[in-house]
């Protein structure tokens, strides 16, 4: 594509096709995220936006078409391969146990340990110390309790955590992110857009999937459209309107 | 993202505390009604023993069952395996002539392959775990009446015994210590293990317990292999604070366990789990059956303050966790409602019937005894 920044894109995705028996949900798409790029994906509802986003992170492997990433060519067995590779995911229900509190979920299934008497036991002091930390250097979140249970959490909080646990994986290189600003007021959406723009300001590339066109051009570089299991355009979010990118996912475009 | 500002209200502060709260409450509530009603036998040093020595009966199977319910599991099969691994051991000692240093860690492994049995039919088959320990119940407890068939097993080695009811000397009981020391493990396996952490993250949520690679199923069967051991455990220390064992012992097991932990906070739903309160919970239905003895109320009535017990904490937790309770308006308001004046007469009616039936039956009752 000859509007992109010239370095290799962190991901390129090429001719992805994903068939579900008779159902195509994707067909031939293409796609490249950038490092330090917000790359929004939009389309309507069955547009193929979070089957696209599962051959991504691995979840779903495609019936055709090659991913790679930094240049490489990659292949997904499952999300953890996917997120092995740096590639990660905060899901739209955020994925988190309610009942445990911030640090446990942002080490839920990778728990720091110690050794008393030589038996491993969690080191909950040091994951709440860690929590803090990675939540203050990374996304400038202070949480007044981090003793309490995360459903006492606000919304915009509990997606903090969810985010704290992608990023505080050295290797993270691509966050995904699920109609972040879904269930959120307008004061949280606006720190979660923030939090997004301090991700990229980090070097992530981040792809961001959202009904709301007000949020995607608020912090994304370039939009990707999907209409139908195709992509049928990417426009530099600074070159493009509201009115355009409605008429590309409606498929208005086409019939003019 | 600023810090919280808004003022918490008082029940979110008191909310790590409810656990506690609810059982501590109700074991004042016994001890201020038996010091008015009972003082001089309810607060001997002898009685207080009593109370311990029961409680600590109950103290490794509620702090297993502790972890197998905060997986949103059940089981039913308790008090069946403590009888079936019970009655093995005393065959094991009595007709095999294994050592009894032997015999007791047989039982509570046998009891920790049942366990696993449950754990597998549960996770490997799907059989839903209600129906599944239920059934295991109905096999263990076959197995071990066609194993002893009505033969009551007695008179044991010291060392069984000494599990059962030994005291060390001006000091409690030996089973007081085994139960507090399982459930001090169990504190420390729930705060502080892999175990105790994926148990309170996937009966929280299942689903992200899963995408955060957690091998859901393996740790649900570690929870029941636990549950199984304890309950052998029980066994063992049943059979040795009564010296004997028959298929038929331990028929209470399994509410009895089961309302002790809800009883303490524990959540039937999932996720939130105390220790503490599994702790409280068996002091408190103990002490309650020990005043119904020193009150001089016949044995059965156990059982209906038991059931009682259980649904009023239910109930009671069900309210206090509800987070929107404006709305509902005190307890009479649904009454008000057109389906509530339908559910009122739907009432009525079934309860008419019943009195006229029992007025029918009283005008026509003839002589109580006329075949004789």
């Amino acid at each position: 594509m000859p509007d992109t920044p010239p370095d290799i894109p962190l991901v390129k995705m090429r001719g992805i096709t994903k068939r579900f028996g008779g159902v195509t949900a994707l067909s031939n798409v293409d796609l490249d995220a950038h490092a330090g790029e917000v790359l929004a994906i939009v389309g309507d509802n069955g547009a193929g936006k979070s089957t696209l986003i599962k051959v991504l992170t691995g979840v779903y492997q495609p019936t055709e078409g090659d991913i790679y990433l930094a240049g490489e060519k990659v292949d997904f067995a499952s999300h953890a391969d996917a997120i092995e590779l740096g590639i990660d995911a905060v899901y739209q229900t955020l994925a988190l146990a309610d009942h445990l509190d911030p640090a446990a979920n942002m080490f839920l299934g990778n728990e720091l340990t110690r050794k008393v008497f030589g038996i491993t036991m969690l080191d909950n002091k040091r994951m709440r110390s860690e929590t803090e930390r990675v939540l203050m250097e990374r996304l400038g979140v202070k949480l007044k309790s981090l003793d309490a249970p995360t459903e006492s959490l606000s919304g915009g909080q509990r997606q903090a955590v969810a985010i704290a646990r992608a990023v505080y994986h050295e290797g993270l290189r691509v966050l995904v992110m699920d109609e972040p600003t879904a269930a959120l007021g307008p004061q949280e959406t606006a720190r979660t857009l923030k939090l997004i723009k301090t991700l990229k300001a980090q070097g992530l590339a981040v792809i961001l999937i959202s009904h709301s066109l007000d949020d995607v051009f608020e912090v994304s570089d370039r939009i990707h459209v999907q209409r139908r299991g195709q992509c049928v355009g990417v426009v530099k979010a600074s070159e493009s309107n509201t009115q355009e990118v409605l008429g590309l996912i409606v498929g208005a475009e086409e019939a003019a | 993202m600023a810090t919280i500002t808004a003022q918490k209200t008082l029940s979110e502060r008191m909310e790590p505390y409810i656990a506690i709260i609810g059982p501590m409450v109700m074991i004042l509530a016994i001890l201020l009604f038996m010091a008015v009603a009972e003082p001089a036998r309810y607060f001997r040093a002898t009685n207080l023993n009593l109370i311990l020595l029961d409680a600590a009966l109950y103290m490794p199977m509620a702090m297993a069952m502790t972890f197998v319910i905060t997986q949103r599991g059940i089981d039913l099969s308790i008090g069946s395996i403590a009888a079936l691994s019970g009655i093995m051991m005393a065959f094991l000692i009595k007709q095999y002539g294994f050592s009894v240093y032997v015999a007791v860690p047989i039982a509570i492994m046998l009891g920790a392959v049942m366990g696993l049995i449950n754990g597998l039919i549960i996770t490997r088959f799907n059989v839903p775990d209600l129906i599944g320990t239920l059934a295991m119940d109905l096999v263990y407890r076959g197995f071990a009446l066609v194993l002893a068939k009505g033969l009551v097993l007695a008179r044991f080695p010291d060392f069984l015994t000494e599990i059962g009811r030994g005291q060390i000397p001006g000091f409690i009981p030996i089973p007081v210590i085994i139960g507090i020391a399982t459930m001090i493990a169990g504190y420390v396996l729930l705060t502080r293990s892999y175990f105790g952490r994926y148990t309170i993250a996937i009966g929280s949520n299942p689903e992200a317990a899963e995408l955060t690679g957690i091998s859901v199923n393996r740790h649900k069967v570690y929870a029941y292999v636990l549950m199984g051991a304890c309950a052998a455990l029980g066994g063992v220390m049943l059979t040795g604070k009564l010296n004997a064992i028959q298929a038929t012992s331990a028929p209470y097991f399994n509410l009895h366990v089961i309302a002790a932990v809800v009883v303490g906070g524990t959540s039937l739903f999932g996720g939130r789990a105390s220790m503490l309160g599994s702790f409280a919970g068996v002091l408190l239905l103990s002490m309650m059956i020990n005043a119904l003895v020193t009150l001089r109320i016949e044995f059965f009535w156990q059982s209906v303050a038991s059931g009682v017990v259980i649904v009023s904490s239910v109930a009671l937790y069900t309210w206090m966790q509800k987070k929107d309770r404006d709305g509902a308006g005190g307890l009479f308001a649904g009454l008000m409602t057109p389906d509530g004046q339908k559910m009122l007469r739907f009432s009525a009616a079934l309860i008419g019937v019943l009195i006229a039936l029992l007025a029918i039956g009283g005008l026509f009752a003839g002589d109580p005894n006329p075949s004789g």
